[in-house]
């Protein structure tokens, strides 16, 4: 009797069930999407702020200062202490190996360089870095290298492979006047000229518009520097700094210092790096890290706040229209007393309808809120960052999100509907059936 | 006559709706706290809205300086700085710079930078530093130079033969180039090397747009100088504070349209519940327009209060927020209003329009039987 009334009332009163369905479908649906949006906004930011470079800078430790102003070295190094390129790939042993995002080895020495035909060639700065370079091993795919460390710069051209290639910087390539195509000789510390063609010219904003751009093995050869590598760029995902973070995990407690060692904080990802690679000092780059995570942690805020205005502009309507759809029905709840129906029958018989409506509306509006929200982020972060409406869509539907959805829209709908079903309880029977005669 | 007709007609609507509303105060409560939430929710998704741009804008600033200019020839004279500083704006920050290289007091080389302590403390707030020195011989130093001095208490710096002795406040570590470096008080610099600075590092606010009309500006005024943006920064402000901004505007169409449509549902419920009134109303003569007017006029009434309470709430809520997240106050903004109170009015316009298109149809005898 109990399920033919349940299922009878959703039959024959299906404006008013609609009614108060759309409400929860709605309400379910804009927080299913906020609360997706925020609890990824995160990562996504994360990955927009890669564009300030990398977060840890290694370099080895050396015996001399670098004398540098502007990113303009004045005076070269003279101790010649290099960190090798091969002890690059035990970073994939480390703890947190996994967040290593984007590596950018650098070595920074001098060529000669001039054209084909002139006078003698003149010593010019030069770099050599990655390029779409593999650093994966079995488990992950890594293609990395300096473009992807330094997005803002622009690189006309394409950029150098092996040796016969080079790119130039663009005030470099403006001194001596030459464009994409032409060739060049360049002389390396073993006096044996080598013609090169130019593949690019690369716009930086800054010291590295006056060097002359190899492949990182291609300058090694020239400069007579095998292996060697002046320093090297780690982009990381890590988590934003706290008071622990700044611990010195040699001061603390062995238990404290695992805890410490296994969080991904920028500092604790230099100090394996520094633990794994011999010879190396790492430290993460304050003004990227700090600055970073005050940015994420205000977009984030943001996102939260705006969600729990959502919920509750979302609570509130829901629970109108579940009083609403209550009150509409005291004529019929005179009706039940009065043919002998007990309070806590009608009541379960409401709630139980209120929590149907819940869990249906609540499961579409899970799944529209999650849609809508994937939609919104393949449109905002879109193709460049790697996110396809198709990517999007795959990762649309968070399980556990649904659980918490669920939860919200079955509180609201009994907290909503209870007001009315206990003062329609409290009336009296006979003076509500007359009224309505 | 006719105008005495239509004046009774109108004190009698006039009395009908006050009576309307005040006789059934629960339900027209109702009403009037849905309608308020969807003011007060859409005043404070707005107010925010407005502000996001500027509020970003100003955490972005924690990045430090978004201009570097050099001078390629002589010193930048006081003038220049002046001249840098008016372009920059009010808001700017503008810290000169002077580089020279000399040797620690183990004969290392080492960049020695005069700055003023006060500006870089505002402007690279990312520095991590013990104690910042405040006296003219108190000087900071990087950490990597830090390890080749003897004595970090008494520095001892030679240039071009002029040896000075200072005492370090602490070490400075940023993970940068400033790491290699030994900073000392500007007026300090200039007597023992007497350079002037050379570098301005700038700190404009606002976005690319505000950066570029600077940069162009500086170009143009003072040609002598080379004035460059510090490209990833500008660039990635941009695109960061862009995304932010579609993502609240996806957020905030996306609430708007939850809360009207719920209200929606929730006031064409209640005003449906009343077909007695309406067959009563029109039993007793009156005519469809009349009780058009009766519908939309109360609903009219109700949105316009819940507009005013929804705004001051809204207005609060987005202050609150604003100083739990960014720390700073969002300002109520008078120019959304009108945008707010369209809104509502359209709510509460097609929440009595659509029910009354529904009971046109309806019999009022039949309904007044109670079928």
């Amino acid at each position: 009797m109990f399920l033919r009334m349940l299922g009878e009332s959703f039959v024959r009163q299906r404006r008013r069930k609609l009614l108060a369905g759309l409400a929860i479908l709605l309400g379910t649906t804009a927080v299913t999407a906020m609360l997706a949006l925020a609890t990824t906004i995160g990562d996504r930011i994360h990955r927009e702020l890669a564009v300030y470079g990398a977060n840890i800078t290694v370099y080895p430790k050396a015996d001399t200062l670098d004398v540098k102003i502007g990113g303009q070295t004045l005076r070269p190094t003279t101790g010649g202490v290099y960190l090798h390129a091969s002890d690059l790939e035990k970073l994939h042993g480390i703890f947190w190996a996994n967040n290593i995002t984007g590596l950018s080895p650098e070595l920074d020495s001098s060529i000669s360089l001039g054209k084909l035909d002139s006078v003698p060639p003149s010593p010019v700065p030069a770099a050599g870095f990655w390029f779409q370079h593999n650093f994966g091993d079995a488990k992950v795919k890594l293609i990395t290298g300096a473009t992807q460390l330094h997005p803002w710069w622009k690189l006309q051209g394409s950029a150098p492979q092996g040796s016969g290639q080079i790119v130039l910087g663009a005030t470099l390539a403006k001194s001596l006047k030459v464009g994409i195509g032409d060739r060049l000789m360049v002389l390396g510390v073993s006096d044996v000229a080598d013609p090169v063609t130019v593949t690019g010219i690369l716009t930086t904003g800054d010291a590295t518009e006056a060097k002359a751009i190899f492949e990182l093995s291609t300058l090694q050869q020239y400069a007579d520097l095998p292996d060697a590598v002046s320093r090297v760029d780690v982009s990381a995902r890590t988590k934003p700094e706290d008071a622990f973070a700044r611990k010195d995990p040699d001061t603390l407690s062995p238990k404290q210092r695992d805890l410490w060692y296994c969080r991904p904080y920028a500092n604790s990802i230099a100090y394996q790096i520094r633990e794994a690679i011999p010879g190396a000092a790492a430290e993460q780059v304050r003004q990227v890290e700090q600055s970073e995570g005050t940015i994420l942690e205000r977009i984030s805020g943001l996102m939260w706040l705006v969600s729990a205005a959502a919920m509750l502009a979302a609570a509130v309507a829901v629970s109108a229209a579940m009083a609403t759809a209550v009150l509409e029905r005291r004529t019929e709840i005179g009706l039940m007393r009065s043919l002998g129906a007990s309070k806590v029958r009608i009541a379960s018989l409401f709630y139980s309808e209120a929590g149907l409506l819940a869990l249906l509306g609540g499961i579409v509006g899970y799944g529209i809120g999650s849609l809508l929200a994937a939609l919104l982020t393949a449109r905002i972060f879109g193709e460049q960052s790697g996110i396809t409406l198709r990517v999007a869509m795959a990762h649309a539907f968070n399980p556990a999100l649904l659980p918490v959805v669920l939860g919200i829209a079955l509180l609201v709908a009994i907290a909503g509907s209870t007001a009315s079903i206990r003062s329609a309880l409290r009336m009296d029977p006979s003076a509500v059936l007359r009224n309505n005669a | 006559m006719s105008t005495t007709a239509t004046s009774k007609a109108n004190i009698s609507l006039g009395r009908m709706l006050l009576r309307s509303l005040a006789h059934r105060r629960a339900r027209s409560f109702s009403a009037l706290a849905a309608l308020t939430v969807s003011a007060a929710v859409s005043t404070a998704l707005l107010t925010l809205y407005n502000d996001l741009d500027a509020k970003l804008h100003h955490e972005f600033r924690s990045f430090g300086a978004n201009v570097v200019v050099n001078s390629t020839s002589v010193a930048i004279s006081p003038d220049e700085i002046l001249q840098v500083q008016n372009i920059a704006g009010t808001n700017s920050l503008t810290a000169p710079i002077a580089y020279a290289i000399a040797e620690t007091d183990r004969k290392t080389p080492v960049v020695v930078a005069g700055v003023d302590f006060a500006t870089m403390q505002k402007l690279d707030n990312w520095w991590k530093v013990g104690t910042w020195p405040g006296q003219p011989d108190q000087v900071l130093l990087g950490q990597r130079a830090a390890g080749f001095i003897a004595n970090e208490k008494e520095v001892t710096l030679t240039y071009a033969g002029k040896a000075l002795t200072l005492h370090g406040t602490g070490r400075l570590s940023t993970g940068g180039d400033e790491d290699s470096r030994i900073y000392l008080p500007l007026a300090t610099f200039e007597n023992w090397i007497g350079v002037q600075p050379h570098v301005l590092e700038i700190q404009v606010p606002g976005g690319a747009g505000r950066v570029n009309a600077v940069l162009s500006q500086l170009q143009h005024d003072l040609p002598q100088l080379h004035a460059e943006p510090v490209r990833q920064l500008v660039a990635g402000e941009s695109s960061i504070v862009d995304k932010t901004h579609a993502l609240m505007y996806g957020a905030v169409l996306l609430i708007a349209l939850t809360v009207a449509v719920s209200v929606l549902a929730t006031l064409s419920a209640s005003v449906l519940e009343r077909r007695r009134d309406f067959a009563l109303m029109k039993a007793l003569g009156a005519s469809q327009s009349q009780l058009f007017a009766h519908f939309l006029l109360e609903a009219l009434v109700l949105a316009t209060v819940g507009v005013v309470a929804g705004y001051l709430l809204g207005s609060g809520l987005a202050w609150a927020i604003g100083i739990a997240n960014f720390g700073t106050a969002t300002w109520p903004k008078l120019s959304i209003l009108p945008l707010v109170l369209l809104l509502n009015l359209g709510i509460a316009a097609c929440a009595a329009l659509f029910p009354a298109r529904v009971l046109r149809g309806l019999q009022p005898a039949a309904l007044l039987k109670g079928e």
